[in-house]
């Protein structure tokens, strides 16, 4: 009897505690005003709850985000930071719904975005801002010329830059010795090795990349796409990226009759040696999975010469934002030198800082440099070397609609 | 007639441990081993990367199981509330329409809850519900209630009308036969039923996903990206503990009702 | 008279707590979606027609394949639950006791969530996996092409075995509830009077356990039909489950294409529910049937 009612009892008060409002830390209210000064929003964070929503899929990414950010914001700013993984195209739609519901205060305080999730946001009226130009980080390291566009769409502070990634292929040296380097040389080498070459379905990131990396290569490079979405040039170009890919199709693995569900499965597939080339958007992702254990060792990477895209990736507030000043510092913090350089080692994440090196000081600038990316990353200069920019999102998101109907479905 | 050499029965015990058990037994292999790789048959290297993971991020595997528990718990408590006195009358009682109306609070647990779920999600926006522990425990309820139902309604049929005719004519009013007399006769029904409701809360990813936006902390929820990850050995080492919470709760159960049978004496 | 309103009050009293919930939240989420389908209180203002969503739906060859895709692999797990289950619980009955509580092993999978299992699928029978490599020790494959492409062959294979895995231990409780009150000397009898095994288990057991069989094909097949977590996995890019069709619909498109999302649910709903009343008039006949033999 005592034992049961015992338990009962603890039970429910567990179950109070669980729904009671009051058991987690408050949550700021209060739209941070334009001018209020950033020390004062620093304050008015104090004590609360910052959510986080970003893509899951990398284990040491959240990481990163778990140890080293929600440690720092705890010290620092007696932030507490929460991620919450889901996938970008998700969380925008879940915005969409709040606002379509007449919905003021969210869930989401800090959206890690870039790309045609940012323009759909942005252009739906689901983003909190301008802010960037605020975070006093972007203001003293930041180039503002660098963040002007993001895949061809303006930024217009409504995002804060957090990293920077180039497009690099995966190959194993004990079973490649020269992987194929031009976009040619590609084609010739998986009509070679039936069945050791895929790439993620778009829409997924990676995925998608991959298609626009050969729509460049199969149609002049990317300059003709830079001045934004044009029909005709779309209609004109497309049919031979698709020809290209189908040309492909029967010498992919499974045959071209299904693809990775995403890059985290395509990374699966070359860890356990299914496929002998994978691909990544981080650059260091590589090295990252050695450490890890899951890549044997002699796991290298490589760009493609016609051109490797790299992208700049932000974070951005949400309109109905339940701490946007949290959210402000959080993103604040993840531009300041030592979130960035702790996202720079390889054995924390090993992604490219958005800093301005010229505008660092010396001592700063060192420790950027003392950063061993590892012997599978290439470096920093011969990444530049096959840099091209990011198509306009448009592009993009044609692409990713016609991939469909075009290469999975003929 | 029953075959009864031991050996065959050995042999059927081999074969249900290979089916049911080996993979468990099998993840404890790729938690340690996150480099096994094909055409290895044991692994060449082991590593404790994913028990230093299982250290480092223990605030959150912990919140997130403890949430996954109590939500779990409530829907239990809310489905109880929710079938006891209808059970009662299902069983007992004969009323037109039964029949029909038996096979129709049947059905949220026949249909994909996505048909109800998606249509709902809308409406738990506007009166904020979403994203909140109470919404998933009310659409987790509505998806598992079917089986508290049923448990229930198996559970006074089985009791018959004698017991409480009996304290009836001891002079019991209707509130004490119900508190000391069913209630604790319905307890094996109530947990048979509850355990089914509480495996079906505690192991939905989706509805969870979609009612909680991420918000309400689930187990299923933190294991899904990793499942989805390349990294194996991690998603292994987290289904584990995951296996574990269920076995521990179930045998505590277990323990805990023998002993308070034993005390009543009714074993 | 008064009287026999009282009862009704009471006993409609006794029936809200379940009543209540049921007819306002499942048959309104429900609503809603039909709703939401003919574009109706959608989050965007619909312009089209009332079956706009449908008509897009049903000329697209791709949801046909996909429903037929979704309808195969819940039939072809289902039924293998059912009759794994079967033969595996009718043994689990027949231990000695000593042995009994070592077969509780089969509560394992009930335990795990769906994604588990579905990794648990991954982890064995990709073309890396542990089988290949046991395959290759035994020298039976030299390289992993050689392993069955199981998970990737296009018939959902994978799918099949990971909801046969987690549905086999749920049939297998269903069954043995029954079989616990069992009489075992219809068995011993038939047997004195010369029956064989199988037929002691075809003409006596199972149609004892009839019941348990029919509701555990039932919502078995019902899940896989439109489930969304084991899909989510192991599904390959074409041809989809139904519920990850939706579920890109729902959460990977903008607003404007929420009624077919919608549309595909409450088509998957009358199924549902039709194909619940098919089965059980089905069954009901087929026993009728035999009594009257």
């Amino acid at each position: 009897m005592t034992l049961r009612s015992n338990l009962t009892c603890l039970l429910l008060i567990l179950l109070m505690l669980f729904f009671n409002p009051f058991a987690q830390p408050a949550r700021a209210s209060g739209d941070p005003l334009p001018d209020t000064p950033f020390e004062q929003i620093r304050e008015q964070a104090r004590g609360t709850r910052v959510n986080w929503y970003m893509y899951g899929g990398w284990a040491h990414v959240n990481a990163w985000v778990d140890t080293f950010v929600a440690k720092e914001m705890k010290q620092r700013y007696d932030i507490d930071l929460k991620r919450v993984p889901m996938d970008a195209g998700v969380f925008v739609n879940k915005l969409l719904n709040e606002k379509a519901a007449e919905k003021k205060t969210g869930t989401i305080d800090l959206l890690w975005i870039n790309g045609e999730n940012f323009k759909n946001a942005k252009q739906a009226g689901l983003l909190f801002g301008p802010f960037a130009g605020r975070l006093p980080n972007v203001r003293q390291y930041v180039d503002p010329g660098s963040i002007t566009h993001d895949f061809g769409f303006l930024v217009e502070g409504y995002e804060a830059p957090f990293g920077r990634a180039q497009f690099v292929f995966e190959y194993d040296t004990a079973r490649t010795d020269t992987p194929p380097d031009t976009v040619a040389a590609l084609k010739e080498w998986i009509m070679a090795h039936p069945g050791q070459f895929t790439y993620p379905q778009p829409p997924d990131f990676t995925g998608s990349a991959f298609v626009r990396h050969i729509l460049y290569a199969v149609s002049g490079g990317h300059a003709p796409y830079m001045a934004g979405w044009d029909s005709d040039l779309y209609e004109k170009n497309a049919p031979r990226l698709w020809q290209w890919l189908n040309q492909i199709k029967p010498f992919l693995w499974q045959k071209g009759r299904t693809y990775p569900r995403d890059s985290a499965f395509l990374d699966t597939l070359f860890a356990r040696g299914e496929v002998a080339l994978g691909m990544s958007y981080h650059p260091p992702h590589a090295q990252n999975m050695i450490i890890e254990g899951s890549y044997p060792d002699t796991v290298r990477t490589f760009a493609l010469k016609d051109g490797s895209i790299f992208n700049t990736h932000f974070t951005a507030i949400p309109f109905n934002a339940p701490n946007k000043a949290g959210a402000m510092v959080l993103a604040d913090f993840l531009v300041s030198v030592d979130a960035q350089i702790s996202k720079f080692q390889p054995e924390n994440w090993g992604d490219f800082p958005v800093l301005d090196m010229k505008r660092l000081t010396l001592s700063d600038r060192q420790r950027f440099e003392a950063v061993d990316l590892g012997p599978a990353t290439l470096t920093p200069e011969q990444l530049a070397k096959t840099a091209v920019p990011e198509i306009p999102a448009p592009f993009l998101e044609a692409l990713e609609q016609d991939w469909k109907t075009h290469v999975l479905d003929q | 007639m029953k075959p009864s050499h031991p050996a065959a029965h050995i042999l059927f015990l081999v074969l249900l441990f290979s089916l049911f058990a080996l993979p468990a037994g099998i993840l404890v292999l790729v938690g340690l081993a996150p480099g096994w790789r094909f055409p290895d048959l044991w692994p060449e290297q082991f590593s404790f990367a994913g028990i230093e993971f299982l250290i480092t991020h223990r605030e959150q595997i912990v919140s997130s199981l403890v949430s996954s528990f109590l939500y779990s718990l409530a829907t239990v408590f809310v489905t109880l509330c929710m079938c006891l006195t209808p059970a009662a009358a299902f069983a007992r009682q004969r009323f037109p329409g039964k029949r029909l109306l038996e096979a129709l609070v049947l059905t949220p647990a026949l249909v994909p809850p996505m048909t109800f779920a998606m249509g709902l999600h809308m409406v738990f926006i506007k009166l904020s519900l979403a994203d909140t522990a109470a919404g998933v425990v009310l659409i987790l309820a509505l998806f598992s209630y079917p089986y508290m139902f049923r448990a229930l309604v198996a559970g006074f049929q089985t009791m018959g009308e004698g017991y409480r005719v009996c304290a009836r004519n001891l002079g019991a009013g209707n509130i004490a036969i119900f508190r000391q007399v069913e209630l604790p006769l319905l307890v094996p029904a109530m947990i048979a039923g509850g355990s089914v409701v509480f495996l079906v809360a505690f192991s939905e990813y989706f509805l969870v996903f979609l009612m909680g936006g991420g918000n309400v902390p689930s187990f299923t929820g933190f294991l899904m990206p990793l499942l989805a990850s390349s990294n194996r050995s991690l998603a292994a080492v987290l289904t584990l503990i995951f296996l574990l919470l269920p076995i521990l709760l179930f045998f505590m159960l277990d323990w805990g009702l023998m002993r308070s049978y034993r005390k009543k004496g009714m074993i | 008279m008064s009287w026999t309103s009282n009862r009704t009050a009471i006993l409609i009293l006794k029936l809200s707590p379940l009543m209540l919930p049921f007819v306002v939240l499942f048959c309104g989420g429900v609503f809603l979606t039909v709703c939401q389908s003919l574009g109706l209180f959608t989050p965007l203002p619909h312009t089209g027609g009332l079956v706009d969503a449908y008509t897009v739906i049903l000329s697209d060859p791709s949801f046909f394949a996909s429903a037929g895709f979704s309808f195969g692999v819940a039939l072809a797990s289902a039924a293998g639950s059912v009759t794994a289950a079967t033969f595996l619980a009718y043994r689990v009955w027949q231990l000695p006791k000593m042995m009994a509580g070592a077969a509780l092993v089969y509560k394992i999978p009930l335990i795990l969530p769906h994604i588990a299992v579905a990794f648990v699928v991954l982890v064995f029978w990709s073309q890396s996996g542990i089988l290949a490599s046991l395959a290759h020790a035994l020298g039976l494959i030299q390289s992993m092409q050689e392993f069955p492409n199981v998970l990737f062959s296009g018939w959902g294979v994978g799918m099949i075995l990971a909801y046969t895995l987690k549905g086999t231990p749920f049939a297998m409780l269903l069954i043995l509830a029954l079989l616990v009150r069992f009489d075992v000397r219809q068995i011993q009898t038939a047997a004195m009077l010369g029956a064989s095994r199988s037929r002691i288990f075809f003409s006596i057991v199972m149609p004892r356990l009839a019941p348990a069989l029919h509701t555990s094909f039932i919502i078995l097949f019902l899940y896989s039909f439109g489930a969304f977590d084991i899909p989510y996995i192991l599904s390959e890019s074409r041809p989809g489950m139904l519920s990850l069709h939706v579920f890109d619909l729902y959460f990977k498109h903008d607003l404007a294409r929420r009624p077919e999302a919608m549309a595909i649910l409450t088509l998957m709903f009358g199924f549902a529910v039709l194909f619940i009343i098919a089965y059980s008039k089905t069954v009901t006949r087929l026993e009728n049937g035999v009594r009257k033999l």
